[in-house]
């Protein structure tokens, strides 16, 4: 089809396009590389092939946006499909006579049969019909009716280019690629039918019956069409759409350790003569595969929609990070400005407000259809920040050193710990003097927060009864340290991890339960690192075992309940401990009404990643209030006058729902309620009477 | 400059305090940095950090275990650590600071830090024995102080919210009630650091000072009454009120 003269054109054209799409390709890599040594990975080829197929059924997108996701599920198979569209395109300029409309019959050698060669017009067709009006939905979305989950709010801490308007640059950039060269693509097709419609192009043979058959036509659209193809591929590695390329990549590569794991503070891998600082400063001291994430990232803003800081109108948006990790990047390689990676994340990428408002939920990483994790950016950024001397939040300065001394963040003494214990009306056994066949693992909140310790005590009640052998660890318990690595305070986490390790070493045990969803994740899966592999049961799991056991029978059937029940982050979202609850209460014969936002989805009560030692409250409602709101709704849409609970299996949970009912002001309407306290009601175990005559 | 800090380490009071005796028993009590010494520590550094020099803590080592102490303001900004180990967990403020001031004599100081009081003995006394001791001008209640050629401009606060500024020449020995910002956190994987490489030096107590006061006795306080819940709606509860004053003839 093309003219000699043509054709050398097309050929520098494309070798120049190969050109940049490797320089460009290469900056990025060269910059990936630069990251430090990630956890290792096992078996790539192998979660690569997983990724890719997850990729070509676009499963990881439809975790959230369903009706978007299906757009970007046609914009997807139109763009494979124009892969190939643009290889056959290529074919029909470069060799004479190639034609591929009316079933290839004017092809002048043996190709492929008809019937294939049709097949693949039409799919062809169909699909620049879906893809110019996928384009179109989007380039709506996010011109014409702005959808506001593409905007970060005015606290955020922004890249000076995206603050101007980059991103929306870049989309109207693809977007008239898109329509450009699908519109000329569908166009060149139509100027050769000259031989009248072709049933296997309906598409084309509609724009043929208004624009004719034109040879001059066939030349201008197919320039248009593989022009801007030569142009927009080099310009994917220098824009936020790499993430073409780099999203399954990602995917293939993203953490396979267990979600509850943290990444060490420093590599585990050693590499003679480089002495790594804990955590991250600079962009470069991020684990590789986390500088790969800002390739990735499809700047959707579906972490953000997620982020219970970022409803809590703090100045955290995870996207943001990856954002703003990307421009940075760009600035630095492809820009005049290397010298801004040395510039501290907490001044290009967060803020350090920003930073301390992370409630580490996961929500952010669980959501990303990437396979991102800012989270674990934002505690690398803390741990940095702690050891260069940044002054922390006096609570949460209180909190730690409270925990270095004492081993617990209230400023108790060790001998405290057991105190509940000893006030029993049976005696409680301490696991380092003596056998036992569960140590209770019971956790800070439970053991000194007032509020929280009937429930304790009622959980005690509850093992007893059912001849559970328990014990507990007295004053040689100490924090497990679960929140205190994820405030970024290594260091300290690994002492509490040694006390802990010291304590289990006297004790004699074949399983540990624990009541408190944080304790029970570090416990479970980051103690195996340190040495200290056992079974870790949370004790909702433990009692639904008793149940099934006939060791706890219901003997009242609390019908007269309507509750719902809140997955704390560390047991669900972490963790997968979704069923044993959900049984339970089944058991229990509550009527049970299940919350919009329920297991993998579940809304952080705002107290993890120590926000709960916390000394300043911002203002503005919060994610517990806003979660109390939540349940509210559910249970107005399922009217009826039966008493209304909120159920939490978290120590900490009773304290955030229990201040979420005073402050919203519906104290009568809904009540918090630990699971025990349910339990205990319905196999008929009662707290002494004596227990609360008089205060002395 | 040669800036020491004078600390105590005291019986904490996050448990009940156990005693035995006539004495608090010492061996199952934890002992804990006075908490106005971490406010001396700050500001100590706070000043090195503004006119240079060097900041020894110097604390006497009562039952063994004041290292890790020392090791903690190492990792806050001291740059020297000095024990006197005396190993006597009772003794008294006159004692120890006898025993300091011997210690901080040999370091030819420009300024003395010490916490304004302590929780154990309560009465402030260490810093101005210190100031006798060494014959140096004392101020306590002491929340900031700036360090300039050779004078020190110390702000003080009263009782009702008024405050002093005071130009001493040094040296001098200074009480601090709180540092002009909050103390910083070391991390503890510094102070671990500092526990392998830092080097503390020891001293013999020497000199005694005892205050010749003797414990008779020491309990906790008996509790002399109880405090009774009264329930029901506030209509209910108002006329309990009035019932009870009137049967105690109140009202
Ligand atoms: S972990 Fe939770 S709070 Fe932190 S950035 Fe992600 S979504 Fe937000
Ligand atoms: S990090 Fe993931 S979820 Fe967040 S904007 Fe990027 S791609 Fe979307």
């Amino acid at each position: 089809m093309l003219t000699t003269v043509e054709k050398i054109i097309f050929i520098l054209a494309a070798l120049t396009s190969v050109g940049f799409t490797y320089h460009g390709f290469k900056t990025i890599v060269d910059s990936i590389r630069k990251g430090r040594p990630a956890p290792e990975l096992k078996d790539i080829p192998g979660s690569l092939v997983k990724a890719g197929v997850a990729v070509l059924f676009q499963q990881t997108i439809f975790k959230a946006r369903k009706v978007l996701s299906a757009i970007h599920m046609g914009l997807f198979f139109g763009l494979i499909t124009y892969a190939f569209v643009n290889l056959t395109d290529a074919l029909e300029g470069l060799i004479p006579g190639f034609d591929l409309v009316y079933g290839g019959k004017n092809i002048p050698f043996k190709f492929l049969p008809a019937g294939v060669i049709n097949t693949f017009n039409l799919i062809a067709d169909v699909m620049s019909g879906i893809l110019l009006f996928a384009i179109i939905v989007m380039f709506v979305r996010r011109f014409i009716t702005k959808d506001k989950a593409l905007t970060f709010r005015d606290n955020i801490l922004l890249n000076p280019k995206v603050l101007a308007g980059a991103q929306a640059r870049d989309s109207l950039i693809v977007d008239v690629f898109v329509v450009m060269h699908v519109g000329a693509r569908l166009l060149s097709q139509a100027y050769r039918l000259n031989e009248g419609p072709d049933p296997f192009m309906p598409i084309a043979s509609f724009l043929n019956s208004m624009v004719g058959s034109s040879e001059v036509g066939v030349h201008v659209a197919w320039w248009v069409s593989l022009g801007w193809v030569m142009f927009i591929i080099p310009y994917l590695s220098r824009s936020k759409h790499t993430h073409f390329f780099m999203s399954p990549i990602n995917l293939g590569l993203a953490k396979q350790n267990p979600r509850g794991q943290l990444d060490p503070a420093v590599p585990l891998k050693v590499i003679e003569g480089t002495r790594f600082d804990p955590g991250a400063k600079h962009v470069h001291d991020l684990a590789w595969t986390r500088v790969l994430d800002a390739y990735a990232c499809v700047q959707c803003n579906r972490c953000q929609d997620v982020c219970p800081a970022n409803f809590y109108q703090r100045p955290l948006s995870p996207s943001a990070l990856e954002v703003n990790k990307r421009y940075l990047l760009k600035e630095a390689t492809f820009g005049s400005h290397p010298e801004k990676l040395l510039l501290p994340l907490t001044e290009t990428v967060i803020s350090p407000e920003a930073v301390w408002s992370c409630t580490t939920c996961y929500a952010c990483v669980r959501v990303c259809p990437v396979g991102n994790e800012p989270m674990a950016d934002i505690v690398d950024i803390r741990r940095r920040m702690l050891i260069d001397g940044y002054e922390i939040d006096s609570g949460v300065q209180n909190a730690l050193q409270s925990l270095a001394t004492n081993g617990n963040w209230m400023s108790k003494g060790k001998r405290l710990r057991g105190k509940w214990a000893k006030e029993m009306e049976f005696p409680v056994k301490d696991a380092t003097a003596e056998p036992v066949d569960h140590l209770w693992f019971v956790g800070d909140t439970a053991s000194f927060d007032e509020r929280v310790i009937p429930n304790t005590k009622m959980v005690a009640r509850i093992f007893n009864q059912a001849g559970l052998d328990f014990g507990i660890m007295y004053k040689e318990e100490s924090n497990a340290g679960n929140d205190v690595r994820r405030v970024g305070e290594e260091g300290l986490f690994e002492q509490l991890v040694e006390q802990n390790m010291a304590a289990f070493g006297k004790s004699q045990f074949q399983r540990i339960v624990t009541t408190d969803p944080h304790s029970f994740n570090t416990l479970k899966n980051e103690y195996p690192q340190f040495g200290g592999q056992w079974e870790v049961k949370h004790y909702t799991v433990t009692l639904l075992r008793l149940f099934e056991e006939g060791k706890l029978t219901v003997k009242n059937k609390l019908s007269n309940y309507k509750v719902t029940f809140h997955d704390p982050c560390y047991l669900g979202r972490y963790n997968g401990g979704f069923t044993a609850p959900r049984k339970l209460l089944e058991l229990l014969g509550v009527e049970f009404h299940e919350m919009p936002r329920n297991c993998e989805n579940s809304f952080c009560c705002g107290a993890g990643g120590g926000q709960i030692w916390m000394g300043k409250v911002a203002p503005g409602e919060r994610p517990a209030e806003n979660r109390i709101k939540e349940a509210l709704t559910t249970f107005e849409s399922n009217a009826s006058d039966k008493k209304q609970l909120f159920i939490v299996t978290c120590p900490k949970d009773m304290i955030m729902y229990s201040d979420a009912v005073k402050t919203t002001g519906n104290e009568g309407r809904i009540e918090v309620r630990d699971i025990i306290q349910l339990i205990a009601e319905a196999v008929g175990v009662e707290e002494p009477a004596v227990a609360e005559a008089v205060a002395a | 400059m040669n800036i020491v800090v004078a600390i105590k380490h005291i019986p904490s009071i996050a448990d009940d305090l156990p005693v035995s005796g006539n004495n608090v028993d010492f061996d199952s009590v934890d002992f804990v940095l006075n908490e106005f010494d971490e406010q001396s520590i700050e500001q100590a550094v706070l000043v090195k950090e503004a006119v240079g020099g060097t900041v020894t803590v110097v604390g006497v080592d009562l039952i063994e275990e004041l290292d890790n102490i020392l090791h903690l303001a190492i990792a806050k900004g001291a740059d020297k650590a000095v024990k006197v180990t005396a190993d006597e967990p009772g003794a008294d403020s006159h004692m120890q600071a006898k025993w300091l001031s011997e210690a901080i004599k040999g370091l030819s100081p420009d300024i003395v830090f010490a916490g304004v009081q302590a929780s154990n003995d309560l009465d402030g006394q260490i810093g101005p024995m210190i100031a006798a001791h060494l014959d140096m001008p004392y101020i306590g209640g002491v929340s900031s102080v700036e360090v300039a050629d050779g004078t020190a401009t110390v702000n003080k606060e009263f009782a009702g919210g008024v405050g002093a500024k005071y130009s001493v020449s040094l040296p001098m020995v200074v009480g601090v009630q709180a540092a002009a910002k909050p103390p910083r956190y070391a991390p503890i994987s510094k102070v671990r650091q500092v526990a392998q490489t830092a080097t503390i030096d020891t001293v013999e107590p020497s000199g005694d000072a005892s205050s010749g006061l003797t414990f008779k006795k020491m309990a906790p306080p008996v509790a002399t009454g109880h405090a009774e819940m009264i329930d029901g709606s506030p209509k209910e509860v108002a006329a309990k009120i009035v019932e009870l004053l009137k049967s105690k003839g109140l009202a």
